[in-house]
């Protein structure tokens, strides 16, 4: 018989115990379900805690510090900076020449003072009406590169003297609901870097004040820092301070051309070797390696968890298959006899049944993984709302193809092996059971 | 079209193994019928005529003795080597009919030829023909619960016609019929046995059905009792 023959011959099986089909397939495909949405739930739930511990940016940054390193410190995710070193163009370009790194973005930071415009939304309220933050500037050509995540809005185009974007902590100092953070865009931030002048036993301080508008409302991690520029705003800004005289303790002012460097590894994996190498060059680097380890390996158990138990649930499932073939089995033990009698070979009954177990099995691994990644989705769905809700960015479920076909070929692997039990039992009945009696 | 296949029996024994022991089913039977012969075995329920039956068809390899149709040694076939024989050799008719409730007589009767690998435009000519000839060239499409019992007998004989076999095994193929589908088969039978040749065997309860085989068997608790043979077209005459 050939396996077109097997495959029309087990197709009207199916449809002759409908009622018996239907139920088993549901059951596979309802075990499917489960399977694909917990295993669709547990990955996306892992890219994006990992995603948000990332904020946005790439898993495999590195922060690399004005400083010298501190070489006790190398297995901290935070390390403890040694004495402050000049961090140039040069070292940039040296950190860039390591093998492993696959991109180095330098950062300025610099102290100033912001006055939100009166009329723009929460201003005036607090007092002082104005504040001391540092404004974070990064080159900001490729935002990909950089641990920049945007909540609302957008960034401030590179090189831009008059775009800023702010974080929630901007928001929180105006008593702004986060949640509605593009009620902020827009809006007028006059903002100066002060220097400070030594008059007559007096400390006096003069910014150069600059008008910007709100474009962003934002999530960071490139420095500490309220609001995040274009490096060419906080590059003039620190020009600026640096020519204060007197005590600038307040302004934290440094010589260094760049405040820090965010070097990105080509892998999770190579984190470590990177950051020895920038400790060889002499630069103390901070990166939240053995933090996203840790959480890897927690979600992975979870992962784990939830695939078992979805497998728990296909495996039972398809029990149900081998169940409902043996009893077919044992109601036709003379039909069986009769395909025999009239000439079909042992593996030709066996390919009948192993053919309706498996159409079982796939059929229900279809319908079962689609109603998995609808299940999914609408739980993503509702996660969203909330995680919008709260100001937190929202989650991104894509159709993972991977997960879907897992779904397909594992339920109709599992039910192939299920069947195979009835179906060896029908190969191997003996083809006399024509003749019987009963 | 194949000639019939000659049946030679010597010394056959078969036992099945039950709980307690072992239940001899045939003991010691030997029997010879020509090639193209018309033979009936009759005997009392449980006298082994079922078991000789699927021994000779290939359902079962013998246990015992020597079993040859045409130039095939049964004793030295196992498994595939069976089914082979089955499929190219022997055709089965049942007192149960043996169709398969979710296929028309059509399909029914196809399904012998996608067992032999019938190149596919052959199979629905041949499937076609078989059921012009047991009468049932209008009835292709209707499922066996369709049917009536003399009908559904007609296309198990169809089926069992498909691969032009040699030997036909019957076994009370009447047994499930009233009187007038009874006849109408058994002629039938006959009518089929005249035109194409092949060696017939029908097991039967009924002493007028076996009265027309041109050689009656009876079996007796796994014995052959006695072998009569008349001379060919006595048992034909219609009754
Ligand atoms: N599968 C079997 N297992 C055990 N005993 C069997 C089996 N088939 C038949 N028998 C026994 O073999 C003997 C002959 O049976 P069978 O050939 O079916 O008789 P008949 O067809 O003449 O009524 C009986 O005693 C029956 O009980
Ligand atoms: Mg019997």
């Amino acid at each position: 018989m050939s396996p077109k023959d097997a495959f029309a011959l087990a197709v009207k099986e199916v449809i002759r115990r409908l009622g018996r089909s239907v139920l088993t397939l549901l059951a596979v495909a309802l075990a499917a379900c489960l399977l694909t949405a917990l295993v669709l739930i547990s990955r996306t739930a892992e890219t994006e805690v990992l995603r948000q511990l990332a904020k946005g940016g790439p898993l495999a940054s590195i922060k690399v510090a004005a400083a010298a390193p501190d070489p006790s410190q190398l297995a901290n995710d935070n390390a403890r900076p040694g004495s402050p070193r000049d961090l140039g163009p040069q070292a940039a370009r040296a950190i860039g020449r390591l093998p492993d790194v696959a991109s180095v973005v330098p950062v300025i930071t610099s102290r100033m003072i912001f006055v939100p415009s009166a009329g723009a939304p929460g201003a005036g309220r607090p007092e002082p009406s104005y504040f001391f933050d540092t404004a974070v500037g990064a080159d900001l050509r490729d935002p990909s590169l950089l641990p920049i995540s945007v909540l609302a809005g957008r960034l401030p185009a590179p090189g831009s003297l008059t775009e800023v974007a702010v974080t929630p902590g901007y928001l929180e100092r105006l008593r702004l609901d986060p949640a509605e953070p593009e009620k902020v865009l827009g809006a007028e931030l006059e903002m100066g870097p002060p220097r400070v002048f030594d008059e007559l036993e007096e400390q006096t301080f003069r910014a150069l004040w600059q008008r910007t508008e709100i474009v962003g409302v934002v999530a960071q991690e490139a420095a500490p820092g309220g609001i995040v520029t274009s490096i060419e705003h906080t590059r003039r800004a620190q020009r600026w301070s640096a020519a204060s005289d007197g005590d600038t303790g307040e302004l934290e002012l440094s010589n260094s051309p760049y405040t820090g460097l965010v070097v990105v590894a080509d892998g999770l994996d190579r984190i470590g070797k990177v950051r020895r190498q920038i400790t060889d060059i002499g630069y103390s680097t901070s990166a939240p390696e053995n933090l996203i380890a840790s959480v890897q390996r927690y979600l992975n158990v979870v992962e784990i968890v939830l695939t078992a138990i979805g497998s728990i649930a296909l495996v039972i499932a398809c029990l149900g298959i081998a169940n409902a073939l043996l009893a077919a089995v044992r109601e036709r033990r003379r039909e069986i006899g009769v395909l025999k009698a009239i000439g079909a070979r042992d593996r030709d009954i066996l390919f009948v049944f192993l053919i309706e177990a498996s159409l079982l099995g796939a059929l229900g691994g279809v319908l079962g993984s689609l109603g998995g990644w609808a299940a999914a989705s609408a739980v993503g769905i509702v996660v969203n709302s909330y995680l919008t809700a709260q100001g937190l960015l929202g989650l991104h479920l894509g159709p993972s193809w991977g997960v879907l076909l897992l779904g397909v070929l594992g339920s109709t692997l599992l039910a192939s092996v299920a069947g195979a039990v009835p179906a060896l039992k029908a190969a191997r009945l003996p083809a006399r059971e024509a003749v019987s009696e009963s | 079209m194949a000639a019939g296949a000659t049946i030679s029996v010597k010394g056959l024994a078969h036992a099945f193994r039950s709980g307690s022991g072992s239940v001899s089913a045939l003991d010691g039977v030997d029997l010879e019928v020509p090639a193209g012969g018309y033979a009936s075995l009759m005997g009392s329920s449980g006298a082994g005529k079922s078991t000789l039956l699927a021994i000779l068809g290939g359902l079962e390899p013998p246990q015992r003795g020597s079993v040859v149709v045409g130039d095939t040694d049964l004793s030295r076939l196992r498994g595939d080597g069976l089914a082979r024989y089955r499929r190219s050799t022997v055709g089965f008719v049942f007192q149960h009919f043996g169709l398969i409730g979710t296929l028309s007589a059509l399909e029914n009767v196809e399904l012998a030829t996608i067992l032999t690998r019938l190149p596919r435009p052959a199979r629905r000519a041949r499937t076609l023909a078989l059921l012009h000839a047991v009468g049932l060239g209008q009835r292709t499409t209707h499922k066996p619960g369709e049917l009536s019992g003399g009908e559904r007998q007609r296309v198990a004989i169809a089926r069992a016609l498909a691969n032009e076999p040699r030997l036909i095994l019957a076994d009370e193929p009447t047994g499930n019929l009233d009187e007038a589908s009874a006849r109408g088969v058994i002629e039938l039978l006959e009518q089929l046995h005249a035109e194409r040749g092949c060696t017939v065997l029908v097991v039967t309860h009924n002493r007028a059905i076996a009265g027309r085989a041109s050689q009656q068997i009876a079996l007796s608790r796994g014995r052959i009792l006695a072998a009569t043979c008349h001379q060919s077209g006595e048992g034909r005459r219609s009754g």
